[in-house]
């Protein structure tokens, strides 16, 4: 019983200072004056890392798993004759399943475990005691430009890995059942639901707050000693995997009950 | 300490410089953060100083890669970006570990005089010595 109290307010006291870390941030994120000239260099500093030296390894993951799951999506839609569900299962299930669930993941395994490292090796080399010297709040400068980062490019590269797959869709649908340009955008269109889109995107920066907001949290639990940054690290990382199956599952329900 | 520690700028191997931050990165960053200095002109300002010290090169140079000389002037032209600032050498022999004596501390300090409203030194009383002449007296 003990042992049970004992993890249960553990439990309860991390959950709740989480929360209060993610109320502060978030209100510091719609705070405008947040954002000055450094904290803009590191916005911009992060993107490019986050967003721009990912795209030729992003690309071409999003054309071998856009071939895939487009051809046989399709062959199999063909066998079975239901080729009426083209335009529901592409828009309904690839665009807004699969493309934000594989952005996620490629960018969490990326930056998620990067923003993780720094932070608890910042943390144990004093650099963020150094910052606090300097009264830079390390909110304001290290931790709101990182999070906006992940928002933004977990939208713009879950959007970028949808065109791509409808891209990669067209040219498979010209060989599976020769459908010309204007009937596969006309099948797109009367298929694409604006709910659907806008619980997307919302996901979209969902996913993208975690999964720079959980790692920042856990580098800040690292001590003074090294060898607690690959345990900040790998608790983190398991955070941030249970937060993705989680949004995941809850956007589900929203869409579909 | 903490009535003056807007104008504090401390130099102490316990405030290191940011390692994932360029030399002039660290000179600029309080400049930027404090007063939105354009990056662009925070890094023309850093380079300027570091000219003052006709350490200029190092500029793109990081934390790991600096020898300890090239340390101490960038934690120091750090701590002079703040505004009207109070500058602490926290026992700056620490940092400046191939020195026998404190000519270099002080005639950094000169240099950036017009920068530093006033300045502390904390060491060891046995290490006195080596700011002053052999005798012992201070400068």
């Amino acid at each position: 019983m003990e042992t049970i109290g004992g993890f249960t307010l553990r439990s309860s006291g991390s959950l709740r200072n989480s929360l209060t870390f993610a109320v502060r941030v978030v209100m510091r994120l719609l705070s405008p004056r947040v954002f000055n000239s450094a904290s803009r260099t590191v916005l911009i500093n992060q993107i490019y890392f986050t967003s721009i030296q990912v795209l030729p390894l992003f690309l071409f993951v999003a054309v071998i798993f856009g071939s895939m799951v487009d051809g046989i999506v399709f062959q199999v839609l063909k066998d079975l004759g239901l080729t009426e569900y083209l335009g529901p299962l592409l828009m309904g299930f690839v665009v807004t399943e699969i493309a934000p669930f594989v952005t996620v993941l490629l960018i969490a395994l990326r930056s998620s475990s990067a923003i993780n490292t720094e932070v608890s090796v910042m943390k144990v080399s004093r650099e963020l005691h150094t910052l606090d010297m300097f009264n830079i709040d390390l909110i304001d400068y290290l931790f709101v430009p990182r999070i906006l980062n992940g928002m933004l490019s977990v939208v713009l590269l879950s959007n970028l890995f949808s065109l791509v797959v409808i891209f990669v869709g067209f040219l498979v649908s010209i060989v599976v059942f020769g459908t010309g340009f204007d009937a596969y955008v006309d099948i797109l269109m009367t298929s694409a639901d604006l709910q659907d889109l806008t619980i997307v995107l919302i996901k979209c920066a969902t996913f993208g707050f975690f999964i720079t907001f959980i790692p920042i949290h856990q580098g800040l639990t690292a001590s003074q000693e090294l060898t607690s940054i690959p345990i900040a690290v790998l608790n983190g990382m398991v955070k941030v995997f249970m937060a993705i199956v989680i949004i995941e599952v809850l956007s589900l329900v929203i869409r579909f009950v | 300490m903490n009535a003056h520690k807007p104008r504090l700028g401390l130099v102490s191997l316990d405030a290191p410089l940011i390692s994932n931050l360029a030399v002039w990165s660290n000179i600029g960053l309080i400049r930027q953060y404090h007063e939105n200095l354009p990056a662009q002109d925070a890094k023309r300002l850093a380079l300027d100083l570091l000219g003052r010290l006709h350490v200029a090169s190092i500029a793109e140079k990081r934390n790991p890669s600096l020898t300890s000389e090239e340390r101490f002037f960038a934690m120091l032209l750090r701590a002079a970006m703040v505004r009207n600032a109070i500058v602490v050498l926290d026992r700056p022999f620490r940092i400046l570990t191939d020195h026998r004596d404190g000519r270099l501390i002080l005639d950094c300090l000169r240099k950036l005089d017009d920068l530093i409203a006033e300045t502390y030194i904390f060491d060891y009383t046995w290490v006195k010595v080596r700011y002053g002449g052999a005798d012992g007296t201070e400068e």
